[in-house]
C-alpha cells in the first residue's frame, strides 16, 4: 500500500539522530568491506595454492632424495615400497618420479661466434609437476629441437659470475630462449647430435629438465646401465612446514631441498592479514549493528506518541514492521552491494597486477565471497527485523 | 457482531460507580447488530472509561466484555488491529488527530489503512457536506476545535465497521453542523447496516435511538 507508506513516512520521523545513522552506516560499510576482503583474500590464496594455471604457483613442491651417508654411497635408489609409503601420507598430495638420464650427453654452441661446450645430465618429471606452460614442451624423434627447462639459478650463475669471469655478455631469459644449441648424446654405437633450446625457466626443480618422451628414448637407446631405480622424487604438499612431513623425512633418512620456507612465510603473512582483517571486520560489524539497533530504538522512541496513536487507530504490527523494514533495509542492502562492488573493483585491479607477474587469480570475487555477502545481508536483516519487532511492542493500554 | 458486557466495573471508579444505579455497570447487557445506543451520564461518571473499555484501550476492569465472539482481555495484537480496521470505528472525545498531517491526510490514513471502503473523492464529498472542504489541505493542528471534530467524524467513516463508537462527538459543533454530521453518520451507518454507541452528557433527539441508557 504505497499511500499508507507515504503517510507513515510523514508521521514516523526517521530523521532523528541523522549523524548517528551516518556513522552507523559508515561503520557498517567498513566492517562489511573488511569481512568480504578477508574472505576474498582467503579465496585468492586458495586459488594460488590449487590453481594449475599459475606459472609460479606458491603451492609447495619438494624434491626428495635419500640423505647420502658413508653407508649408502652408491645405493641411493628409492624402492617401490618407500615411494608407495610416501604416497600414502596425509601431507602428500601427489608424488612424481624424477627420471635421470643414464646416458652421457654434452651441449655445445651451434655457431663459432659464441663458443661453449659442456658435459651435461638431464632429468625428466611428469607434466603435472612442471610450472611452465609452453607449447614447445613436447618431443618426438622427428621434432626440430629438444625443449629444455632450465633452473633460474643457472642463468643467475651465468649472468652474475660466469659472464664476468669469462668476459661474456649478460643474457636475458628472452635471449637465452632464442639460442639454439647442439645436444650430443653418446651411446654404445656412437654419438647422435640434436638441436636443443631453452623454453622456460623454473625455480621448482634445480635440474635441466627435458620431456619424458625424450628421456625414455635416450635411456632406451643410449643408457650405460640398466639400473633404473629412481633416486629422486618430487612431492606436492599443501604445507612444507608441516612438522609431520619433516619428522617423516628424518625418520626415513630422506632429505628435501631446503629453501621452501619462504612459501610458508608467505602463507603466515597471508593468514595474519586474513585473520586481522576478518576479526576487525567482525568486531566492527558487531559495533555497527549495536549502533544501528540503537538508531532504530531512537527512531521508534522519538515517534513513540505517533506510533501509539497509529496502533490505537488500528495499524497492525505487521504493517508497522513492514514500513520500518522498508525504511531501514534498502540502506543496508545498498551498503552491502556497494561494498561488494568495491571489492569487485579491487579484485579486478589485483588480478591485473598479478597477471602481469604470471600469477593468476580470478577476475571477479568468488562464490564464497558472494555467499558471505548474502549471509551478512540475512544476519543484518534478521537483527533489524528483531529490533523493530521489539521496539514497536508498546503496551496496549494507552489512554 | 453483538457486544456483551457482563458485570463490568472499572477498578479505579468501582467504589463510586457502584453506589448509584446504572444501566451498564455491574449488570449484564447486550447490544445487538445495528442498534443505535445512546449512553448518558454527567461528567465524571466514566463515559470515556466506558468507551475506552469497549475499544480495548484499557483492561483495568472487573467483569467481562465480548465484542463479537472474542473476549476483550484475550485478544491478540493482530486480532485487535483487524477489529479496529474492519469492525469497530471510533470518534474520540479528545479527537486524536495527527497535528503534523493535513486534514485530508488524517482522513486518508484511515481510508488506506485497510482495503479502502470509499474512494478518495468521497472525502471531498463528506468535507463538502460538513463544510470543511477549504481546510482539507491545512495542518490539523492549525484547525479550530470544531473543524478538528468534523475531521475526526469523517475519519471514523472512512473504514468498514459494524459498530461506531462516539464519545461526545458534537461537543464543539453548533446546531446546524450537528444536523449535517448526524445525517452523514446516519447515512454511513445505514450503508453498512452498522450500529453505534454514542455517549453524551444530556438527552437529545439527534438520532432515532433504539435504546437510551444511563451510565
Amino acid at each position: 500500500m504505497p499511500e499508507l507508506n507515504i503517510l507513515l513516512k510523514k508521521i514516523i520521523r526517521t530523521g532523528a539522530g541523522r549523524n548517528r545513522h551516518v556513522m552507523a552506516m559508515a561503520g557498517l560499510t567498513i566492517a562489511i568491506l573488511l569481512i568480504l576482503a578477508a574472505v576474498q583474500i582467503q579465496a585468492n590464496y586458495h586459488d594460488l595454492l590449487y590453481n594449475k594455471n599459475n606459472q609460479d604457483s606458491i603451492a609447495n613442491f619438494l624434491v626428495v632424495n635419500k640423505t647420502i651417508t658413508d653407508q649408502n654411497l652408491g645405493t641411493t635408489g628409492l624402492t617401490d615400497h618407500e615411494i608407495n609409503d610416501l604416497r600414502k601420507q596425509d601431507f602428500v598430495e601427489s608424488v612424481g618420479l624424477l627420471t635421470p638420464s643414464h646416458f652421457k650427453a654434452s651441449i655445445q654452441s651451434a655457431s663459432d661466434r659464441f663458443p661453449f661446450y659442456t658435459d651435461i645430465a638431464f632429468e625428466s618429471v611428469p607434466q603435472e609437476f612442471i610450472d611452465i606452460a609452453s607449447k614447445d614442451w613436447k618431443w618426438d624423434e622427428h621434432a626440430l629441437f629438444v625443449p629444455i627447462i632450465a633452473p633460474n639459478m643457472f642463468l643467475d650463475f651465468y649472468n652474475f659470475q660466469f659472464s664476468f669471469s669469462q668476459g661474456l655478455p649478460q643474457l636475458t631469459q628472452q635471449v637465452v630462449k632464442m639460442i639454439v644449441f647442439k645436444i650430443n648424446v653418446y651411446g654404445p654405437n656412437g654419438m647422435v647430435t640434436l638441436n636443443g633450446r631453452v623454453v622456460g625457466f623454473s625455480d621448482r626443480i634445480s635440474s635441466l629438465l627435458v620431456p619424458e618422451e625424450f628421456m625414455r628414448w635416450g635411456n632406451q637407446f643410449f643408457a650405460r646401465n640398466q639400473d633404473r631405480k629412481p633416486s629422486r622424487i618430487i612431492i606436492k604438499t599443501k604445507d612444507p612446514g608441516n612438522p609431520q612431513l619433516s619428522s617423516y623425512l628424518k625418520e626415513k633418512n630422506l632429505s628435501a631441498d631446503a629453501d621452501k620456507t619462504r612459501f610458508s612465510r608467505y602463507r603466515k603473512i597471508v593468514d595474519m592479514v586474513v585473520n586481522i582483517s576478518g576479526v576487525t571486520g567482525i568486531i566492527l560489524l558487531l559495533f555497527a549493528l549495536l549502533v544501528f539497533t540503537l538508531f532504530i530504538q531512537l527512531t521508534v522512541a522519538s515517534s513513540k506518541e505517533d506510533i501509539q496513536l497509529l496502533i490505537i487507530l488500528g495499524i497492525s504490527p505487521s504493517q508497522l514492521h513492514r514500513f520500518l523494514m522498508k525504511r531501514f533495509l534498502p540502506g543496508i542492502l545498498g551498503i552491502i552491494l556497494f561494498s561488494f562492488v568495491l571489492l569487485g573493483f579491487l579484485q579486478f585491479f589485483v588480478h591485473q597486477i598479478l597477471s602481469a607477474r604470471g600469477i593468476h587469480i580470478s577476475v571477479l570475487p568468488g562464490k564464497t565471497t558472494v555467499f558471505t555477502a548474502i549471509l551478512i545481508a540475512v544476519t543484518i536483516g534478521w537483527v533489524t527485523s528483531r529490533s523493530i519487532k521489539k521496539y514497536i511492542h508498546f503496551p496496549l493500554t494507552k489512554v | 457482531m453483538p457486544i456483551i458486557l457482563d458485570h463490568l466495573a472499572p477498578i479505579p471508579l468501582k467504589e463510586r460507580l457502584l453506589q448509584g444505579r446504572s444501566d451498564i455497570w455491574n449488570t449484564h447487557i447486550r447490544f445487538d447488530d445495528g442498534e443505535r445506543i445512546k449512553v448518558m451520564a454527567p461528567s465524571g461518571k466514566g463515559k470515556t472509561t466506558f468507551v475506552h473499555i469497549l475499544y480495548h484501550m484499557r483492561f483495568d476492569y472487573e467483569g467481562t466484555v465480548w465484542v463479537g465472539n472474542k473476549q476483550s482481555d484475550n485478544i491478540s495484537r493482530d486480532e485487535l488491529s483487524q477489529l479496529r480496521q474492519k469492525k469497530v470505528s471510533i470518534i474520540f472525545q479528545d479527537l486524536r488527530l495527527f497535528p503534523q498531517l493535513s486534514a485530508r491526510e488524517n482522513i486518508e490514513l484511515k481510508r488506506v489503512m485497510q482495503e479502502p471502503f470509499h474512494t478518495s473523492s468521497r472525502i471531498d464529498e463528506m468535507a463538502e457536506q460538513l463544510g470543511i472542504q477549504r481546510i482539507l489541505s491545512q495542518k490539523a493542528g492549525l484547525c479550530s476545535y470544531g473543524e478538528q471534530q468534523r475531521i475526526a467524524i469523517i475519519r471514523s467513516l472512512m473504514q468498514p465497521f459494524s459498530w461506531l463508537i462516539m464519545d461526545e462527538p458534537f461537543s464543539h459543533l453548533d446546531t446546524t453542523n450537528i444536523q449535517k454530521a448526524v445525517s452523514l453518520i446516519e447515512e454511513e451507518c445505514s450503508r453498512r447496516n452498522a450500529g453505534f454507541i454514542l455517549t453524551d452528557l444530556d438527552d437529545d433527539t439527534h438520532f432515532p435511538y433504539s435504546r437510551k441508557l444511563n451510565l
